[in-house]
């Protein structure tokens, strides 16, 4: 066989399990083709395709199918369900494949493979060897191209977590600090799905800005699992859905580690984010010296507009605790 | 204990009350959805929220004013955001100040300790018997408003006299609102039954248009919500058959107690070769009514939803697709704290023109 184009969509889970698809269907000797950065045209196409009333990540996902679609044999769209126990993907994650096969036409063949660990404790490793069946009947060579995936996707979230300069957030509130280097020393979390927060077009570089406002940016990556797992244990009631959870327990983290600021980045008609975000709102009232704000991006959403507030919001913290260290 | 439920057009105002009452709580309803519900509920809750928690949360607000102490309600475990509206609300409700209890009923996942707490508090003291022989009264209650509601719709199309429907229908409900025994219930059911029979039969020939409602549970059946959207198709001549009701879904609450449920399944199947996977709330299920309706050579669907919610954006999606290739016409009405009544009837009458029109088209025999 030759090898065959399979196109990834860089959008939505993509920046969760890249590393895992990518290396996996290589390994199977296929050409992966990613759709790359979100742009302009892939934006308009994603608006223009989807229904009016879903959420901004699904239109942009919808952009990058359409950019992806003449140029790729198999388009890659996995239907992640459920990946830990009780606890889901977003529904529109859950009927992903079908919306895209129901509202484009002239698609290619979609892998769809259902990942659902509800069904049994190995469906995960289970469906990606079906998927593997697609390509060989060398099933040592799935196996292998799976684990050595799987150790890929581990390295890759490994190195996320090491971002997380633990130093940063120990020392500070310890020791007052001095006036002059105030600026140099702001702890920004930015939260929200990695869909939002890597995607630098939809968040209009976001994270580079703050960077260049001497920031140091936290993010949910960079908080230890079972420190997520620690603070989750805070909610009456346990949160079902696997990327919120990680959004929550990581804003619980920061808020306790009294970080200066948390921004919370949500998008258009996202459900998951209008729940947690009521929560993390909520949860910051605890904590005073904590300043929260929400960013809502969708496709209307202007540079300029967020740079002012991303401006206000610094000012406003910096403002803050000159004052407070004035009084100290 | 002062209890008090969410509304939920007559479920909760009557059989949800004479639960309560008859375990000996003190029932504190809260008062008619209005604007100012919807008003408080859109002050409160979380901008993209969808208009149930919103609403809800309007009548929790309005019945801890009126002095209600504990606030009885339902909760899931996902994925639709619904599951954790009852925690949302509460934290909402807390940091307004009010005190109070809140008691969600749901799955007890991990937690039957907790459940059984709330059963035997609800229970106040009241030996098993008289506690079982509440709920079945309630039961009863439940499914037969249910039913009248049902009947209701056939015969509000082929009504002579306008109103006349709604007005046996009310009757009905009151007679059941103050009843206390089964048997009773089920002598005004029969009697009522019999009353819209009657108005049926007067226009026995006529040839009405009939469509299905489907789309999110609350929004479905909560009048004020959907702007009375059953009484308007009636009045417009079309024979509205529901898709979604109260009784598979809280049968379907207690799935973990008995699996087998043949309707639900029958949907599912039919809902399978558009969307394959349950996807919360009633997403799969709007797909199946839909495609059933279809086959069963029903006139068309009316899909139902909020703005915002998640399930049925995905059903919103795909529904363009089983609408085309089934030649079956399905409207979406998108409800949120901005819909206004006039936009609404303009909509439904242009739909049920449409679908007039479309008519001859697909029963070619009967001209």
């Amino acid at each position: 066989m030759g090898n065959l184009k399979i196109g990834i969509p860089q959008a939505l889970l993509y920046y969760e399990y890249f590393p895992l698809w990518k290396n996996f269907l290589e390994g199977l000797d296929a050409e992966v083709l990613i759709s790359g950065p979100t742009t302009k045209e892939i934006l308009d196409l994603g608006v223009k395709s989807a229904i009016s009333e879903i959420c901004f990540p699904v239109k942009v996902f919808y952009g990058h199918v359409m950019s992806l679609k003449d140029r790729v044999d198999y388009l890659f769209v996995p239907r992640m369900v459920c990946v830990e126990k009780s606890a889901y993907f977003c529904p529109k994650f859950l009927g992903l494949p079908d919306m895209i096969k129901s509202s484009l036409s002239s698609l290619p063949p979609l892998i769809e493979p259902t990942i659902d660990i509800r069904k049994s404790a190995t469906n995960f490793k289970n469906s990606f060897l079906a998927v593997g069946k697609l390509f060989t009947n060398n099933s040592k060579k799935i196996y292998q191209s799976f684990h050595e995936a799987q150790r890929n996707l581990k390295l890759y979230l490994k190195s996320k977590e090491n971002e997380l300069d633990q130093k940063i957030i120990s020392q500070q509130y310890n020791k007052k600090l001095p006036q002059r280097d105030l600026k140099n020393s702001l702890n920004i979390a930015i939260l929200g799905h990695s869909y939002l927060i890597y995607d630098y077009f939809i968040n209009l570089n976001l994270i580079s800005k703050l960077k260049k406002a001497k920031v140091n940016v936290l993010t949910a990556e960079m908080v230890k699992k079972r420190e997520i797992k620690r603070q989750l244990k805070k909610l009456n009631k346990p949160l079902f859905w696997t990327l919120s959870k990680k959004a929550l327990g990581s804003a619980f983290y920061f808020l306790e580690k009294k970080v200066d600021g948390i921004i919370h980045l949500t998008s258009f008609e996202c459900g998951e984010d209008s729940i947690i975000g009521e929560i993390i709102h909520q949860e910051s009232q605890k904590y005073p010296s904590v300043a929260y704000t929400e960013f809502v991006f969708d496709e209307h959403t202007g540079e300029i507009g967020i740079d002012t507030r991303t401006e206000a919001f610094l000012d406003m913290i910096v403002r803050r605790k000159r004052y407070e260290s004035n009084f100290a | 204990m002062k209890v008090t439920l969410p509304n939920l057009g007559n479920l909760t105002s009557i059989a949800g009350k004479a639960l309560f009452s008859n375990l000996g709580h003190e029932v504190i309803l809260p008062p008619p959805n209005t604007k100012r519900t919807l008003d408080l509920g859109v002050r409160y809750a979380p901008e993209y929220c969808c208009l149930p928690l919103k609403i809800v949360l309007g009548n929790f607000i309005e019945a801890l004013e009126k002095g209600a102490d504990t606030i009885i309600t339902v909760g899931g475990w996902g994925p639709c955001r619904f599951g954790y509206y009852s925690e949302i609300q509460r934290m909402i409700l807390k940091s307004l100040g009010y005190k109070f209890e809140m008691i969600s009923m749901e799955a007890p996942r991990g937690n039957l300790i907790r459940m059984l707490n709330y059963i035997n508090r609800l229970r106040d003291k009241r030996s098993l018997p008289s506690f079982i022989k509440a709920l079945k009264l309630a039961w009863a209650k439940f499914g037969t408003i249910e039913e009248l509601e049902k009947e209701a719709l056939k015969a509000r199309p082929r009504e002579n006299i306008k109103g006349e429907t709604s007005q046996v229908l009310k009757a009905g409900l009151s007679l059941i609102d103050n009843t206390n025994t089964i048997e009773e219930i089920e002598k005004i059911k029969q009697k009522t039954l019999c009353d819209f029979n009657e108005i049926i039969k007067t226009n026995k020939t006529k040839d009405v248009i009939k469509v299905k409602l489907v789309g999110e549970f609350y929004v479905a059946l909560e009048p004020f919500v959907n702007h009375n959207i059953e009484e308007k198709l009636g009045y417009l001549g079309v024979e509205v058959e529901r898709g979604v009701s109260a009784r598979p879904w809280i049968t379907s609450l207690l799935k973990f107690l008995r699996k087998d449920n043949i309707q639900e399944e029958i949907i599912e199947k039919a809902a399978k070769p558009y969307l394959a996977q349950s996807v919360g709330g009633e997403g799969q299920s709007t797909i199946g009514h839909i495609v059933l309706a279809s086959e069963k050579g029903m006139d068309g669907a009316i899909q139902v939803i909020p703005f915002t919610c998640m399930p049925e954006v995905v059903a919103e999606t795909i529904n363009k697709k089983v609408s085309e290739d089934l030649d079956f016409p399905v409207l979406t009405l998108i409800y949120d704290e901005q819909t206004g009544e006039e936009g609404l009837v303009t909509r439904l009458d242009a739909f049920v023109d449409l679908l007039k029109m479309k008519k001859p088209e697909r029963h070619p025999i009967k001209r």
